[in-house]
């Protein structure tokens, strides 16, 4: 019993009956049900989902794999400081150098700290490192044809002279309010978690590639949703990662 | 040179600063003298920021020592910092003392923290409490005289804007990328303060890439998941970046096999195959053209006598891996590609200040020197931009160095370094709370 799904064409071919994917994306409304496997088509009637939308456990491997690449250090190797060093000077010292603890212990304990209590929002201007500085708020003058690298706004001059807007399109930039400038330099960092560039929802499909030697994956395993290249590569997949991060 | 003074009183400050860019994969370190004019990326020292243990010649290495390392075979690495923050002080304390404080060591820098500024770099959006360990680690056991902490790349808006510039203040509009080891960050900048709001981060860094290469070589050909070390040489030896999502798709057809019964030519002007180091004759290894005949030999078909090698074919892991800096969902990580990621943050940005940033975009992090990285971003960018905005994008002549060059610049100029850095006494009268506000510029009353 073949552990491989071939998938439906996701070209607009009307006729029923299998071919490769050709590259990425499903649409689900032009998915043909293969008579003859009743419990497979009713396993894609159920689902229904479009393909780039994963099961629980997929979505669970794949956590588990990319934090694996994403990995630091191997908790399971122990390496000692060798020689050595200067004892700790201050209680203090001594608790933060004798921590074990990992990058998620502490992210974890920053999430937990924020939902407590809510980042105050303060101003956050008086210290900063940068000298002061003053917005010019007369009109835009027009913009050199085409500025280069050299362009005035690129040139620190002293804080009075720059005009943000001066080599900007005019049409193109209304001017920028002063408070509009402080609240955004003084918004607060956001956590590590909230960093992060997420996906809009509605973008591309994902790509889909052979789990065993990376050219396209036109082939779904039906055993761990991992795609595969051909029947080539199915043998290898299933002898190597098949639900190894599951 | 500024009047010396009395070192000790309160109100001048140390002459030198120890300028020191804390990367997870390598400490980028200077001492930097107060007025010094002629900075340049020479004064900045690149060590390793790991420890590492050798099962073979039960050796155990400490950042510069790993130049001596002969055998890198199953080397294994503890790093102090994790997702760019420094997590583990027992590691990262042993190392800092092995390469600036060590009194008996000949070589690298070597200062006495009690008459040294520190000024020291982090990863934006760091947890609270790992600032704090680090605050009170630098002065209460390192007893550093000052100290200032900030988010590294934003240094980089002190690099003149044009060569001859003369001007100390940060450039007004930058927009710096950093892919480096652990992650990549969009970082716009007004007037070098970090518009914290718009910073956008992706999961792929350099880290990532050889973690990937080293599954991918061991799925596919030998079990290489102890041979990080070898398995980044390689990445940094054979990598390149397709210059289009389209070509991406060519090269792929063009590295593979093909069917059963329908078998395709390998195109050998991108297959490799890597000459594996020995670690007996040889430490490093090389790539050469792809020998089909070659590889097919396993070592136990090798003769006895005359040279043996242990080859590891590349194809589509050249350009796949560092795809992933363009499309994190080829391994489903749910995150934009650095072209849509980078208008994700100039988009939260009012249109004055993102004209601004995309006209001085600057990138940094060790990543950008792989062949092909630059054109990619520029014209995937380009395509991403509307046509009335003017688009400039450079990488930093020594992109991994450069953040740290920045830092030094800011070091130099004691009018400004004053500012910024807080003194020990002070430290010690306020506490750690009341810095932890300092640095992060907000009320300190
Ligand atoms: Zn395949
Ligand atoms: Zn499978």
């Amino acid at each position: 019993m073949p552990h491989v799904e071939v998938l439906p064409n996701s070209a607009s071919v009307s006729a029923p009956g299998w071919t490769y994917v050709v590259d990425t994306g499903y649409d689900p409304s032009k998915a043909p049900i293969n008579p003859k496997d009743r419990k497979r088509a009713a396993a894609r009637t159920q689902g229904r989902r479009g393909d780039n939308e994963l099961t629980a456990r997929q979505q669970t491997a794949i956590a588990r794999r990319i934090a694996e690449l994403d990995r630091d250090n191997d908790p399971k190797q122990q390496i000692a400081i060798p020689g050595k060093n200067v004892p700790a000077k201050t209680a203090n010292a001594r608790r933060i150098i004798q921590s074990a603890r990992q990058i998620k212990h502490w992210l974890d304990e920053e999430e937990a700290l924020a939902q407590l209590a809510p980042a105050p929002r303060t101003a956050a201007t008086s210290s900063r490192a940068p000298p002061s500085r003053k917005l010019s708020t007369v009109p835009p003058t027009p913009a050199e044809t085409t500025p280069g690298p050299t362009s005035g706004f690129m040139t620190p001059l002293p804080r009075e002279d720059i005009d943000p807007l001066l080599s900007i399109e005019k049409t193109m930039a209304p001017p920028l309010s002063e408070s509009e400038l402080d609240a955004l330099l003084s918004a607060p960092p956001l956590s590590y978690a909230e960093s992060f560039a997420t996906l809009p929802a509605g973008g591309p499909p994902q790509r889909q590639f052979c789990d065993n030697c990376g050219y396209w994956g036109k082939i779904k395993c039906l055993k761990c949703g991992a795609r595969i290249c051909g029947l080539e590569c199915k043998d290898a997949h299933e002898s190597t990662r098949c639900l190894k991060w599951a | 040179m500024p009047p010396k003074g009395s070192r000790k009183s309160a109100s001048s400050l140390p002459t030198q600063t120890l300028v020191l860019d804390n990367g997870a994969y390598t400490l980028k370190s200077g001492l930097v003298p107060a007025g010094s004019s002629n900075l340049a990326y020479d004064g900045c020292t690149v060590t390793p920021n790991c420890i590492a243990r050798s099962s073979r010649d039960k050796r155990t290495y400490v950042s510069s020592e790993l130049s001596k390392c002969a055998d890198f075979g199953e080397l294994a690495f503890r790093r102090p910092v994790e997702k760019g923050f420094i997590v583990n002080w027992e590691a990262e304390k042993a190392i800092w003392e092995h390469e600036f404080l060590d009194s008996k060591a000949k070589e690298g820098l070597r200062c006495d923290p009690r008459e040294t500024n520190l000024l020291l770099t982090e990863k934006p959006n760091c947890p609270s409490l790992l600032q704090k360990n680090c605050d009170e680690i630098v002065f209460e056991q390192f007893e550093f005289a000052r100290y200032y902490r900030c988010v590294g790349p934003t240094l980089n808006a002190y690099h003149p804007a044009q060569p001859n510039s003369l001007s100390s203040l940060p450039q007004e509009c930058l927009l710096i990328i950093d892919t480096s080891y652990s992650d990549t960050t969009i970082l716009p900048l007004y007037s070098g303060q970090l518009i914290q709001s718009a910073l956008r981060r992706l999961t792929v860094g350099g880290k990532l890439l050889t973690n990937y290469l080293k599954e991918l070589s061991s799925l596919r050909h030998y079990n290489m998941m102890e041979e990080t070390y070898l398995l980044n040489e390689i990445k940094e030896a054979v990598s390149f970046v397709a210059p289009s999502a389209q070509q991406f798709g060519q090269n792929l057809e063009r590295t593979w096999k093909g069917r059963l019964g329908d078998k395709r030519n390998l195109d050998p002007t991108i297959v490799l195959d890597y000459v594996l180091p020995d670690y007996e004759q040889s430490i490093h290894g090389y790539a050469r053209p792809h020998d089909p005949a070659k590889s097919r030999m396993r070592r136990g078909l090798q003769p006895l006598q005359g040279p043996r090698e242990d080859l590891l074919p590349l194809g589509n892991e050249r350009f796949a891996v560092p795809e992933l800096l363009f499309h994190p969902t080829d391994i489903g990580i749910q995150e934009n590609g650095l072209p849509e990621a980078i208008m994700q943050s100039v988009g939260l940005l009012p249109e004055a200040l993102k004209v601004g940033m995309l006209a001085n975009v600057v990138v940094v992090g060790g990543n950008s020197l792989i062949p092909g990285f630059m054109e990619r971003l520029e014209s995937d960018l380009r395509a991403l931009v509307p046509a009335e905005y003017y688009l400039n994008i450079s990488r930093a002549e020594d992109p991994v160095k450069h953040t740290w060059l920045g830092a030094a610049r800011l070091a130099s100029q004691p009018e400004l370094l004053k500012e910024v850095l807080v003194d020990k006494a002070e430290y010690d009268e306020r506490g750690s709370g009341w810095l932890a506000r300092k640095f992060a510029g907000g009320d300190t009353k």
